[in-house]
């Protein structure tokens, strides 16, 4: 037993020592550690002060507020539940089956119940660390406006342990049984699009049954619709209903039911142990099969003869790389869901009820999602197009020992990135001013501005990208926790901002005036004309810089 | 067999280019990463059809001279030109006239061998016609013509290797820069690559070539360049390094242990033989 305990110590020691050396690097302050402590700090904060709103505002709505707020207490946790299974898998299979140091410890002498303990405790922390820090705040929320007694913090605290060790026990055993069954990138794709179209499923779900109107009994047309709305799935046999259960419970009676805890409790190592079996009876066979084959043995023809043409070839390169990663195309779903949920919101708006004609509050929502348009694209841009150098990878040394110059290989990417983000701004901009009516100038200087900040913030995540490139990040979702990708978005928000903080006045006094008199003054024609003239060349400015800045950069960097 | 299959290729000949002697010239070139000085005002040349061998133990800056050669990594100091152009002042052109193939293949993971190669020939504007023939000749010479629609995924380390190679010389550029050529190719493989340079080089190709291997060194280089702790610490050919170190009638790897800290290697010996 001495000898087990001493094989996962070892085991655990290159995952310890990498935390203590990016945490604590020696001789040096842990200035970056403090920095994201701090930030997570005000995060959780931030997400304790809203959860207390928004549960305060269902608690106190009417009789029925209590138990709207248990029922939306229940599906947080079924969701955080659901969400760890998946991520633990997608994760367990690449620690499992295709992380890069399999080969030296698989040839050690190691038994495979170390091994599962060893990737077991790292998947765990890995995919559960920040669910586990960021629901402690909602969940806490509860606590404080339920006015719930001492012992409802420790029973939290080990529910959400408990819940996410059962979930992430529960993922890697089901893995490793998976991988058997399929080559382990096939199982990774698949677990894939099962999560992407669970994310979907709930994002849809929250969004069409419009919560807003739960609180709001009138809008159905008898009591028992209204009651049966609220009748989701108790799910008794979920190990994430039993936590609501336990703490719901106690939240009302304050009552612990030793019952549940104790199977909240026995659950997660129960789970182990049949993963521990599962590994040894399991493993090997699917760790000989996720060597055999990577599914690469498909044939692709090439139809087109070759042209000389370097802009035809990288556009064709990435969109051969984008379309043979179902990574990243089926990211293609989820931005699928988010467009038709962006048009629902325009569709459902309650604008009739508004106090103020209903012209102005449509024209007014018009301008604002300006904004809301350069918010999506400029996350979809952190996800798709900041990494997008740095997904070169290795590979990188073959543009840059090529004739292609930087600038010109920049500029191709761009070129790629405009299209379909054009398309989807003048989407998401057309479709929701035909939903809200917009007509007349109010159109134009929706389409317009928004136009501008989509390429502005185009050229501004290639720049960021070109400067914060992680040439050996593992893919490009990868890159999204990096400094750089928190940079670009508050740039690219920050820039939004201004344009549209600026446009506020020139936009309301030309507006006003064309809503009452159906005319457009010469004056607030002039300093429209100077708002947009402005815009554009502060994104001028910014696209130059960013984009220059990240060629100098990608020239000094060594590849 | 195998020179009967590289004599059907069309290659870079000496008429078509400028008559100058040297394709690459290196003059004091100088890298410094933060305080250390990874290569230290080195100058060599490389004449046309020249195999120049690039030698020196583990982190003496080989791969560094190579980068900026390829035109990866600025200098801090110094200047390469190449073809009688500037690298600092025409990068596009001196590109165009080198090949780089690097020690690791990393390659497009999701393209085919296929489009890598039209991917490679667009970066480099390469005639159509002479992609077709050469794309035909180098993929049957390196056995991968029945895997050029796989995806890059499924090769080999070695079946890499060849694709990267077959790139470069489906190139024929002026100047091929090989940092460790042989690295992960079978037997028939890396006896194909040594010929391939030795009679690119007879038609003109310059190639300066990073390898460990000294018996390589020996039997491709006209002339050999040894860097110790990023400075240039022989150079010339067999005879005169044999002059440098002192030695005679020696062969390549006496003469590499000599300039490279013979003695401490045979303390090193003499305490694994008393062990």
């Amino acid at each position: 037993m001495a000898m087990d305990l001493s094989k996962k110590k070892t085991l655990l020691q290159p995952f310890l020592f990498s935390a203590k050396n990016r945490f604590f690097p020696e001789n040096r302050l842990p200035f970056r550690t403090l920095g994201v402590l701090v930030f997570s700090l005000a995060v959780c904060l931030v997400l304790y002060k809203i959860s207390v709103r928004v549960v305060t505002y269902f608690h106190s709505q009417n009789e029925l507020g209590i138990i709207l707020s248990l029922k939306i207490f229940q599906m947080a946790w079924i969701t955080m539940f659901a969400l760890l299974v998946f991520s633990c898998m997608v994760s367990a299979v690449s620690t499992l089956f295709l992380s890069q140091d399999n080969e030296i410890i698989f040839a050690a002498p190691v038994a495979k119940s170390d091994i599962f303990f060893m990737r077991y405790i790292t998947t765990s922390i890995y995919t559960s660390w920040m669910m586990i820090v960021f629901s402690i705040p909602v969940f806490a929320a509860y606590g404080t406006v339920f006015k719930a007694a001492v012992f409802y913090w420790p029973l939290m605290l080990v529910s959400i342990i408990a819940t996410a060790a059962t979930a992430t026990t529960f993922g890697i055993g089901l893995t490793v049984v998976l991988v058997n069954l399929f080559p382990a990138k096939r199982t990774k794709d698949i677990i894939l699009y099962l999560s992407i179209c669970f994310g979907i499923f709930i994002y849809l779900i929250f969004r069409l049954m419009r919560p807003e109107d739960l609180v709001n009994p009138d809008k159905y047309g008898h009591f028992i619709d209204y009651l049966s709305s609220l009748a989701t799935p108790a799910a008794p046999y979920l190990p994430a209903a039993w936590a609501s259960n336990l703490l719901s419970y106690y939240l009302m009676d304050r009552e612990i039911d030793f019952l549940v805890t104790a199977l909240l409790i026995i659950t997660p190592i129960a789970f182990f142990f049949i993963g521990e079996w599962a590994m040894e009876r399991w493993f090997l066979s699917g760790f000989t099969k996720s060597q055999e084959s990577f599914g690469g043995y498909r044939k692709f023809f090439s139809r087109g003869k070759y042209r000389r043409s370097s802009l035809r070839w990288i556009f064709l390169k990435e969109s051969k790389l984008f379309l043979r990663d179902s990574a990243e195309w089926s990211q293609l779903f989820m931005i699928a869901a988010l467009v038709v949920v962006y048009l629902y919101n325009f569709k459902v708006l309650p604008v009739e009820r508004s106090l103020f004609e209903e012209e102005y509050v449509t024209n007014l929502i018009s301008f604002l999602n300006i904004g809301l348009t350069g918010f999506v694209v400029a996350s979809l841009a952190a996800r798709f197009v900041y990494p997008s150098i740095g997904a070169e990878g290795g590979s990188f040394y073959i543009i840059m020992a090529s004739p292609l110059s930087t600038e010109r290989y920049i500029l191709y990417k761009y070129i790629f990135y405009i299209v379909p983000f054009t398309a989807l701004a003048l989407v998401l901009l057309v479709v929701s001013n035909r939903l809200l009516n917009i007509e007349g100038p109010m159109w134009w200087i929706s389409v317009i501005t928004g136009l501008i900040i989509t390429w502005t913030v185009l050229a501004m995540a290639l720049g960021f990208g070109a400067i914060y490139a992680d040439f050996k990040a593992e893919n490009r979702a990868a890159a999204l926790g990096g400094i750089g990708a928190i940079l670009f978005l508050f740039s690219a928000i920050a820039f939004e901002m201004a344009i549209i903080f600026l446009g506020v006045s020139p936009v309301y006094r030309l507006m006003r005036s064309w809503l009452r008199l159906g005319i457009m003054g010469a004056n607030d024609l002039l300093t429209l004309s100077a708002w947009i003239l402005a815009s554009l060349a502060i994104s001028l400015i910014l696209a130059l810089f960013f984009i220059r800045t990240g060629i100098r950069r990608l020239e000094e960097s060594s590849t | 067999m195998i020179r009967d299959k590289l004599d059907n290729t069309k290659s870079y000949t000496m008429s078509e280019q400028v008559a100058a002697d040297y394709v690459l010239v290196v003059k004091n070139l100088t890298k410094k990463f933060g305080k250390f000085t990874a290569v230290d005002n080195i100058s060599l040349n490389v004449k046309r059809g020249e195999i120049f061998g690039f030698l020196g133990p583990n982190g003496a800056g080989k791969t560094t001279t190579i980068k900026m050669i390829a035109g990866l990594l600025q200098p801090d100091n110094g200047s390469i030109s190449i073809n009688n152009r500037s690298l600092a002042n025409e990068p596009k052109q001196c590109k165009q006239d080198t090949g780089y193939i690097p020690d690791r293949p990393y390659l497009f993971e999701k393209l085919t061998g296929f489009e890598f190669l039209q991917f490679i020939a667009s970066l480099y504007n390469l005639a159509p016609e002479t992609f077709a023939r050469n794309t035909a000749h180098y993929l049957k010479l390196f056995d991968l013509e029945d895997w050029r629609h796989h995806l890059i995924e499924s090769y080999s380390h070695g079946m890499r290797q060849k694709l990267i190679i077959s790139s470069i010389f489906m190139l024929e550029p002026p100047l091929i820069v090989v940092d460790e050529p042989m690295v992960g190719l079978d037997p028939k493989s890396g006896r194909i690559v040594k010929e391939l340079f030795k009679s690119h080089a007879a038609r003109g190709t310059s190639i300066f070539l990073s390898t460990h291997s000294l018996e390589i060194a020996e039997e491709l280089c006209d002339r050999i360049g040894i860097i110790l702790n990023g400075s240039l610490r022989a150079l010339g050919n067999l005879k005169d390094l044999e002059v440098e170190a002192r030695l005679e009638h020696s062969d390549l790897e006496e003469i590499f242990l000599e300039l490279t800290g013979a003695y401490e290697l045979q303390d090193i010996i003499a305490a694994l033989r008393s062990a």
